[in-house]
């Protein structure tokens, strides 16, 4: 898994990319959370170039919606492949995250 | 060793940098076996998943370990057998969290369930764990692969 931490508009965007297994999760979450901690409002992740995701990598994120939570945070995943998009729906969680297409819909979202 | 038909051995450290290795064999094997592309990736998810159980729970993330899975295609399905030499796994751990909840945690068991349609300890396993993983073939491909 590759991490690309760019600024758009003034929004930070996680670009991944490759796998999210539990070798890599613990990366992802570090970076995640550092942010989380810094009260940043809103952080995008887009997973348009993501392959594969296990149950450690979704933990990572439902760990980081709940802590950007109290402060009003908001983490927008987009660009979701339909295969990982099947993982959110079956764990219920397509209804937890905000999720959107791509980039522009998440800024109009 | 002789391998039954249709079969392949793979076994790897105890450590999540090699789980790409195990789930990449259990797609390569699921495909061999006829599954069509989003049951290889259920299997694929749902075999790393167990070994990743395996990893946290029976071995406590001690790196030093052993996993081996044996995998299988016959004309029933596919089966992968998950072998560990941690302390016996009680069964009841088979069981994740309520998906209404939402929190960290508790989704690998439901991803392996949703899969396989058998998910079993092996009892007569003395020594460490024996999981047993077997998704059927559907009918239709059931009929097509024999020919009947």
């Amino acid at each position: 898994m590759k991490i690309d931490i760019q600024e758009h508009k003034g929004i930070k965007v996680f670009a991944l990319s490759g796998e999210i297994d539990m070798s890599s999760s613990p990366v992802l979450r570090s970076e995640l959370m550092g942010l989380v901690s810094r009260k940043v409002p809103v952080v995008f992740v887009d997973f348009k170039d993501v392959s594969y995701i296990d149950s450690s990598g979704i933990a990572t994120f439902v760990e980081g919606l709940k802590a950007m939570m109290p402060y009003g945070g908001r983490l927008k995943l987009l660009g979701v492949p339909a295969k990982i998009m099947e993982i959110f729906n079956f764990s219920k969680l397509d209804k937890v995250f905000e999720i959107y297409g791509n980039v522009e819909d998440a800024f109009k979202g | 060793m002789r391998l039954p038909k249709d079969s392949a051995v793979i076994t790897i450290p105890s450590q999540p940098k090699y789980l790409c290795v195990v789930r990449e064999a259990a797609a390569r094997m699921a495909d061999m076996g006829g599954f069509d592309a989003s049951a290889v990736e259920d299997i694929r998810l749902a075999v790393d998943e167990a070994c990743s159980n395996v990893i946290k729970y029976a071995y406590g993330g001690d790196g030093g370990k052993r996993i081996t899975v044996r995998f299988r295609n016959t004309v029933a399905g596919f089966e992968a057998l998950i072998e560990d030499s941690g302390p016996r796994t009680d069964p009841a751990c088979l069981k994740g969290r309520d998906l209404d909840e939402v929190r960290p945690g508790g989704l690998g068991i439901h991803f392996i369930r949703r899969t396989f349609d058998v998910v079993a300890f092996d009892e007569r396993k003395r020594n460490g764990n024996r999981l047993r993983l077997l998704k059927y073939r559907d009918r239709g491909h059931e009929d097509r692969h024999t020919g009947t």
